[in-house]
């Protein structure tokens, strides 16, 4: 994309008031007018920041998952209707595998069981029929990237959400080596452009390798030589080499949760306890960015047993022991997931869904007003066909971007919403406490 | 001009390695590099690197931005025929070997050579690998009962191999473009992905993308990935009906639209998988009722004939503009910059609608002096840093399972990734995993097993640690290590006589190296 090339003087007013300003960290001068196109509001800078905000945990369940099997609605009899052999059974039915009734309209499905002391406690909030509203591709990688930068369809914006908001809010602990981590063998396009943000797929085993003995050595040398190298890989070398030494001051191996909560060994389960490890060392971890896969459930995706119910167990069990061993320990953190689109209201004759529109994302955390399934527009017989997306999705009535937003600003405080979500008017839906 | 150089047209060096040679240790000194060009070093200028023009943009609290156009290290434009340039974008990593060769072709001799790649004799490779690999020659049918983690290792191991010691480089590095191209994850589809590898990828990798396109359409492993075996009249699965439009042909932006791909799925009913892993058409599930894709009304036909509405509809997808320009715009990122120009994209459209989609045209058009000259560097992804740095450290080798292993650590696994997009080549996705190269670096320069690899540090040992960063300079870099990676390996190498380990350590910086993560 050549209209991402930097030129040393861009000329537009956005760079030349930016430049005029002290800059933070070692690369003073820069230009920032590719990432931040001049459509975008200058960062506000005399606003204050809340000194005491959440971390932030975004999980992306990848391949469009199904909200209609995670949180059904099981009081529309039209749900049962389309799904013959996948719907999730009524909470009042004699199936081991029924649902768990949520607010006498919709129900977890059986596989959701470990969200439900959250949900209870009222710090898990439930979002359905969401997604992208001004967009309807059905495309897993337009969408996922849509979301993930936070505006559709704009080829210049590269920046992921949460790299812009850690971009434009002070570090919450003064000289953070490791502000975001994207739990991930590449870096996801969500944190794309934060600063101090490394992909880190096991945090448990990052070590240079080598001879314990030369290793200072060894790391000075990546300092220098790749110090007078390129972006992006010259910030990504030199927090690497801060990171190694940060993360060797904390034990992952020795590592008990509270309250006797036990992870799943799923890849999951695994980065959530390593998140809780970092977050409780207080190294200055303000965001994480996890992918849970898998969700792209064409065929064969079962009800009480088989792929989506696997997914299911992993995702609840292992955000349940985080809720366990963080969220209700009093560390504050909030946690949203997030998924490209939902799926076919009816199911196909593989007994999976194709690619659909709303879906259900989640907001857990001691800021949150959960404890509810939160909808807009939601009118009966919203499943019938006449009120169906292009006759067989389930709309997208509230905005992912909504839900977001009033998390960023009241929970991540960060007043700068214009940045994180460029040209998106939020509508505050009472998604915090 | 075009023809395998013969025995002894090459460097009395590379005729007979010094080492004993275990498993594939001989196949390696047929590429690798010649001791002898080692010690000699060409001597060349080495300028200063230019203070680079692209900064990292910073804002606020320190936004890094992804920068797609990193500048070529001076020391690699130094030379103006580019050939060196040209051989880092024609091979998974430049050798002493492979830069000697292009210097005796020239620019079209060299590409020519690499472009006509089953005039080159790779016989020696592809016997170790069906000796070493015996499952990935089998039929599906053959591999049906066969232990799936045989042949997952068998598959990964072999294309590791492959890419490292094949003499066919230009052809690896296309065998990898559509391997992501047309990925599949190795976890849904098993032992069915051993015949799209060999029947469809490396057998159609360089001749026209129509052709490519065809037989991934009837590869039973491309069926199971993309549910087309599930699809049925009665309820069709748009799955693959989406991705051969969204990923394989038109682009997302190539102009169709929802209804194109529910009708293309309707269109594709029938086209499964029978037996043991074997592509067919089954009319019963195919709906026959008349179709309308891409504004063009498919007649609906009954019994075998209706699989020739989806041909048909292949051949519409293959000749469309859109096909055109994306598969342009994706061949030239992948061969020459991240940031293909509109009249590059157009340039080698035109190729393809010319030459009806020929692969070899279209690298050949690309893949002019001028064009690579001014391209920016790209970042090695991970697969390509593994293989390049087998062939840099030119070791006894008996084994890649550590490599494979290692590419688990550094994300690039083959056959790994689950969802249809491959791979990405993308710089901002790839640059923050920068420790586990570091590592990975560590822990190949110290492997001295004779079971897996060997590395022989005395290889490396000159009269000095300066000529011993020579040696280093020479093999991995061609004698164009930029000037900043020489500055910090002379501090690090010190003055004094050099141990094993530390001669191992170098290496280890030098494959770790910012200069050795760019092609």
């Amino acid at each position: 994309m050549s209209n991402e090339t930097h030129t040393a003087d861009c000329g537009c007013q956005e760079y030349n008031e930016l430049s005029r300003r002290q800059f933070l960290g070692a690369a003073a001068a820069g230009t920032a007018a590719s990432m931040f196109p001049a459509w975008l509001p200058k960062i506000v800078l005399g606003k204050t920041y809340a000194s005491n905000r959440d971390v932030i945990v975004s999980v992306f369940l990848r391949g469009g998952a199904d909200g209609l099997a995670m949180v059904a609605p099981y009081a529309d009899p039209a749900y049962y209707t389309s799904r013959p052999t996948i719907a999730i059974p009524r909470p009042d039915a004699t199936d081991a595998n029924k649902g768990i009734d949520l607010d006498g309209f919709f129900a977890f499905a059986a596989g959701m069981s470990g969200l439900v002391p959250a949900f209870k406690a009222q710090d898990l909030l439930v979002v359905h029929a969401t997604g992208l509203q001004t967009n309807n591709t059905r495309s897993h990688f337009d969408a996922q990237r849509y979301m993930e930068v936070g505006k559709p369809a704009d080829p210049n914006l590269i920046t992921g959400w949460l790299g812009r908001h850690l971009a434009s809010v002070p570090p919450m602990k003064a000289g953070s080596l490791l502000r975001g981590i994207g739990v991930s063998n590449g870096l996801q396009k969500t944190l794309v452009g934060a600063p101090q943000t490394l992909p880190i797929a096991d945090p448990a085993n990052f070590s240079i390798g080598g001879s314990v003995n030369t290793q200072p050595q060894r790391l000075s040398f990546m300092q220098s030589e790749y110090g007078v190298g390129e972006e992006p890989l010259r910030s990504a070398a030199l927090d690497a080499v801060n990171t190694v030494n940060l993360i060797k001051s904390v034990s992952f191996t020795g590592y008990t949760p509270a309250n006797g909560v036990t992870y799943p060994t799923s890849s999951f389960g695994r980065a959530l306890r390593s998140l809780a490890v970092l977050i409780k060392a207080d190294v200055g971890l303000e965001a994480a960015q996890v992918d849970i896969g898998g969700w792209d459930t064409h065929s064969a995706q079962g009800a009480n047993t088989g792929s989506m119910r696997n997914l299911m167990n992993d995702f609840s069990g292992s955000l349940g022991a985080f809720y366990a061993d963080v969220i209700a320990t009093g560390y504050t953190v909030t946690v949203v997931a997030i998924s490209e689109f939902g799926r076919n209201v009816r199911e196909n004759a593989s007994g999976g869904n194709d690619h659909g529109r709303g879906t259900v994302m989640y907001a857990m955390g001691k800021g949150i007003s959960g404890g509810r399934v939160l909808t807009k527009n939601w009118i009966t017989g919203m499943l019938d066909r006449a009120n169906l997306e292009a006759g067989q999705d389930l709309k997208v009535t509230t905005d992912y971007r909504d839900v977001l937003s009033e998390i960023v600003q009241n929970r991540l405080g960060n007043p700068n919403l214009d940045v994180v979500f460029p040209t998106w008017t939020p509508t505050m839906m009472g998604v915090t406490r | 001009m075009s023809k395998t150089p013969s025995d002894s047209e090459r460097p009395e060096a590379e005729k007979t390695g010094r080492r004993a040679f275990v498993f594939f240790g001989a196949l390696a000194a047929a590429t690798m590099l010649p001791s002898a060009a080692r010690a000699q070093g060409r001597t060349r200028a080495r300028s200063r690197r230019p203070e680079p023009v692209l900064r990292p943009p910073t804002l606020d609290h320190g936004a890094i931005v992804p920068n797609e156009n990193v500048p070529a290290f001076a020391e690699w434009n130094a030379d103006t025929d580019g050939l060196s340039r040209l051989v880092r974008r024609v091979t998974m990593g430049i050798t002493p070997g492979e830069a000697a060769r292009a210097k005796a072709m020239g620019w079209n001799g060299y590409l020519t050579y690499q472009l006509n790649y089953t005039r080159i004799n790779d016989a020696a490779v592809e016997n170790a690998l069906a000796a070493r690999y015996p499952l990935t020659s089998l039929s599906s049918d053959q591999l049906f009962d066969a232990d799936a983690g045989q042949i997952a290792t068998q598959l990964r191991e072999s294309a590791i191999y492959r890419a490292a010691f094949s003499q066919r480089q230009l052809y690896q590095r296309m065998v990898e473009f559509w391997t992501d191209h047309f990925n599949q994850d190795l976890d849904k589809v098993g032992y069915l992905l051993v015949a799209d590898q060999r029947d469809v990828i490396r057998k159609y990798a360089m001749t026209s993308f129509p052709q490519l396109l065809k037989a991934s359409a009837h590869s039973a492993s491309m069926m199971v990935y993309l549910d087309q075996n599930v699809s049925s009249s009665r309820a069709p699965n748009q799955n693959y009906a989406r991705e051969i439009m969204e990923l394989h042909t038109l682009g997302v932006d190539g102009g169709y639209t929802q209804d194109d791909v529910a009708e293309l799925s309707r269109v594709l009913t029938g086209w499964t998988v029978t037996g043991k892993g074997q592509f067919t058409f089954n009319a019963s599930v195919h709906d026959q009722k008349a179709k309308t894709v891409l504004g063009i009304a498919i007649q609906g036909l009954t019994g075998a004939d209706g699989q020739s509405e989806g041909e048909q509809v292949l051949d519409m997808l293959v000749k469309h503009p859109s096909t055109a320009r994306f598969i342009a715009t994706k061949m030239l990122k992948w061969m020459v910059t991240p940031t293909p120009s509109a009249d590059q994209v157009t340039a080698i459209a035109s190729v393809y609608r010319a030459t009806g989609g020929d692969i070899k045209a279209m690298l050949r058009a690309m893949l002019n002096i001028d064009w690579i000259m001014a391209a920016p560097m790209k970042l090695k992804r991970p697969f390509h840093l593994a293989v390049s740095s087998l062939r840099a450290v030119n070791a006894n080798v008996s084994s890649v399972s550590t490599i494979n292993n290692s590419l688990n650590t550094l994300g690039h696994q083959s056959f790994a990734w689950d969802t249809p997009d491959g791979y990405p080549d993308k710089i901002e996705y790839w640059a923050g995993n920068i420790l586990p190269r570091w590592s990975f670096a560590s822990s190949l320069s110290s492997l001295n097993s004779t079971t897996t690899i060997q590395v022989d540090p005395g290889m490396y040992r000159g009269s000095s640690p300066a000529a011993t960063i020579d040696i280093i300079d020479q093999g991995f870099f061609a004698g164009e290590m930029p000037a900043a990676t020489r500055t910090a390996l002379t501090t690090y190498a010190g003055t004094t006589t050099l141990s094993d380990a530390k001669i191992r350590e170098l290496v280890g910086l030098a494959l770790a190296s910012n200069s050795f993560q760019w092609y």
